[in-house]
């Protein structure tokens, strides 16, 4: 339930179509939206935090679109980080993959989606989310196995 | 209950589309060539609505939850009578040639169109749409695996954009996006 809690939070933004963007400023952690969405990997706990890090790093440099994970549910899709120029694969966003952040930037409302371009990286506390003490490895795969097994 | 999440979801967007402006200077001209050999551009021939994406047909990444996604919605759409042409530009132009990218493709869909060209041309479609290729390593069963941009982008039959699409989300909330632009041509 709270998977489909913060579904409806991302896909649901103002009724109100912004022509202009919001300058905010929001804290949360920079999640793998694919498996997020999807629940392909497990519930939204477990694809956050520490579990997921390997996993959002895969996804990330694959091409998924990096999401801010608001503390209130919300998710960002995260159009632009600082200087890397894209929604996924960049430095930036490999760099923070699971991280805390608080980002400021410019909020943009369309098709109901919240889209985020992020000007600044004002604080980044690292991974606190210690998901790994709860679910592993998620996916266990995710790790390659050094034997080749 | 998720089905019934996604019809709440649905009923909410509903009507939402809008021709407010992009947050980006996004789209452009471009003249590719397509699987059968033919001169493209962003125009699209019969004037339908297009949902593109940068990428490679054998991509096992983002590629792989995007292209089916844009098939699936082509067809739920088509039964509403929305033409909406799914077109991919290849990243991988090596790979994706004339000749191999139409059959790998079409198994996604039968009216997948996929387009290629010179490194000029290619180069110069990823700049209007600000996607940026690289080369993040080789596969050795597969070869090489790029970066290239993560969102679709819905174009007019004009080949303008009217929005962009992460390809994260439910099928049914992208039709409903879509919807939005369309005009029923069925």
């Amino acid at each position: 339930m709270r998977y489909l809690t913060a579904l409806f939070a991302c896909l649901v933004a103002l009724p109100a179509w912004a022509t202009e963007g919001e300058r905010v400023q929001i804290r949360g952690e920079i999640i793998d939206t694919w498996c997020y969405f999807s629940g392909v990997m497990g519930s939204p706990e477990s694809v956050t935090g520490t579990a997921h890090h390997t996993c959002a790093l895969w996804c990330s440099a694959g091409g998924i679109p990096v999401g801010l994970l608001a503390e209130d549910g919300t998710v960002y899709m995260v159009l632009r980080i600082e200087g890397d120029d894209g929604s996924a694969s960049g430095d930036t966003q490999l760099r923070l993959a699971a991280h805390e952040i608080v980002a400021d930037g410019i909020l943009y409302q369309r098709d109901g989606l919240n889209y985020l371009v992020v000007e600044e990286v004002v604080e980044d506390l690292g991974i606190t989310n210690q998901s790994h003490l709860d679910f592993g490895v998620v996916p266990p795969f995710a790790i390659p196995d050094p034997s080749g097994n | 209950m998720r089905a019934a999440a996604f019809a709440l979801i649905t009923a909410l967007l509903a009507g939402a589309a809008t021709a407010q402006p992009l947050p980006f200077d996004l789209g452009g001209p471009f003249t590719l060539i397509d699987q059968d050999g033919e001169i493209r551009t962003e125009v699209d021939p019969d004037g339908q609505m297009q949902l593109l994406f940068f990428g490679y047909a054998n991509c096992q990444e983002i590629c792989s939850a995007a292209l089916p996604l844009m098939g699936a919605v082509s067809d739920v759409l088509a039964d509403d009578g929305i033409a909406v042409r799914p077109v991919m530009i290849t990243v991988d132009p090596d790979r994706d040639t004339v000749e191999t990218m139409g059959p790998a493709l079409h198994a996604i869909h039968p009216d997948f169109v996929g387009l290629t060209g010179t490194e000029e041309a290619l180069e110069a479609a990823y700049a209007e749409f600000g996607i940026e290729v690289e080369l993040l390593f080789t596969d050795p069963a597969g070869g090489g695996v790029y970066s290239h941009g993560g969102l679709m982008f819905l174009l007019d039959g004009d080949g303008a954009v009217q929005t962009i699409l992460p390809p994260v989300l439910p099928e049914a909330q992208v039709v409903e996006i879509i919807r939005g632009y369309a005009t029923p041509t069925g």
